[in-house]
């Protein structure tokens, strides 16, 4: 490798564009300067930096709308802040995502609670209607003060 | 009241009286003078303006992205204390605002205007510079695309500094990080550039065909 003086090709080439930039310090710039006198392979490396510069070139002024100073004086004064709210546009694309996964939540709802009446519903062996067709007016007041609890409140208002 | 001054590019008050003049319009606007904060947006919005259309070409969207800034940073005023330049302040703020921007929107493609004005042509050169017969617009068009594939910390610092041509200070000011991050994430920016100019538009590669 040709290097000269203290730097290596290696040490050298990632300060090029800082060089370039004019961003290098002189105790920096100074030993880059000399590598690159000497060094053919860094200085085409160099030149193939500044070429590529030449990719960002100067683009014409932005025309400001006319007003729009004052707008946005005016706005900020009326307590605009500033924020930008969600719009349409902004919920576009997922809208249809939402859209689906709300169908799906309704589909699956709908089928748990069938599941769950299903599951509650009584059968016929627990459920029957002539038991309290046959049952004395006494057993139907025990019944009913077992279900109350201990104040019996519901089977003391029967009563009277 | 306040006093009016130019705001073009090439009659710009020293930066010493830029400064004072900026001081003096935040404190009005902070007295509840509207005029002097319009008298700051005017002064501002035409390189943040400059700025935003880096990152999209939609004139609307330029416009909210500036104006949103703008409102973020009347909401903050009392906040600036004058440690930095109120134009660095603002270009913080703004730079902030396009990237909450691209991500809202998504890393959509930019989509490059038609501009009307024609500049010279870049000169020949070897390496990975333009190809002589390529129009400015085309060269604006290549290099916006391939801007737009970058992460968006390369994209930055290469805006700032390609474009806008701000001094690593100020690069590091803004974004809040070193100098010596800010340069070594523009080396690292410019090889991404070169890397997805080369793969993207290979006849532009050093032996590609013109």
């Amino acid at each position: 490798m040709n290097n000269p003086i203290d730097f290596t090709c290696a040490e050298a080439r990632p300060l090029v564009p800082a060089y370039l930039d004019g961003e290098l310090s002189a105790d920096r710039a100074s030993p880059l300067r000399q590598h690159l006198m000497e060094c053919a392979d860094c200085r085409t490396q160099t030149q193939a930096h500044k070429a590529q510069r030449q990719w960002f070139v100067p683009t014409p002024d932005v025309s400001v709308p006319a007003g729009f100073a004052s707008r946005v004086a005016r706005r900020a004064f009326q307590g605009d802040t500033g924020e930008t709210p969600v719009s349409t546009e902004t919920l576009a694309p997922v809208l249809p995502f939402l859209l689906q996964m709300t169908a799906a939540a309704a589909c699956l709802l709908l089928v748990l609670s069938g599941v769950m009446r299903a599951v509650d519903v009584p059968t016929g062996g627990e459920l029957r209607a002539d038991d309290a067709a046959t049952m004395t007016l006494e057993e139907a007041l025990d019944r009913l003060e077992a279900l109350d609890g201990e104040d019996g409140l519901l089977a003391e208002g029967l009563n009277r | 009241m306040t006093t009016q001054f130019s705001d073009t590019r090439g009659d710009r008050p020293s930066r010493t009286a830029q400064a004072r003049e900026d001081a003096r319009l935040v404190e009005e606007t902070l007295a509840g003078n509207q005029l002097s904060f319009q008298l700051l947006v005017e002064r501002y919005s035409d390189r943040l303006f400059a700025l935003t259309r880096h990152y999209t070409k939609n004139p609307v969207e330029i416009e909210d992205v500036v104006q949103e800034s703008f409102l973020k940073a009347f909401r903050r005023l009392d906040s600036f204390h004058h440690q930095s330049s109120f134009y660095t302040w603002i270009y913080r703020i703004t730079t902030n605002t396009i990237l909450d921007f691209l991500k809202r929107r998504g890393r959509s493609p930019i989509q490059v205007v038609e501009d009307p004005e024609v500049l010279a042509r870049p000169e020949p050169t070897d390496g990975f510079g333009p190809a002589a017969k390529l129009e400015r617009e085309e060269i604006v068009e290549v290099t916006h695309k391939v801007l737009a594939e970058l992460p968006d910390i390369f994209r930055t610092v290469l805006v700032m500094r390609e474009f806008d041509e701000r001094s690593y200070q100020e690069i590091a000011d803004v974004l809040g990080i070193s100098i010596g991050t800010v340069e070594s994430r523009l080396f690292r920016a410019r090889a991404r550039f070169r890397d997805r100019l080369i793969k993207d538009y290979p006849e532009f590669s050093p032996g590609g065909d013109d």
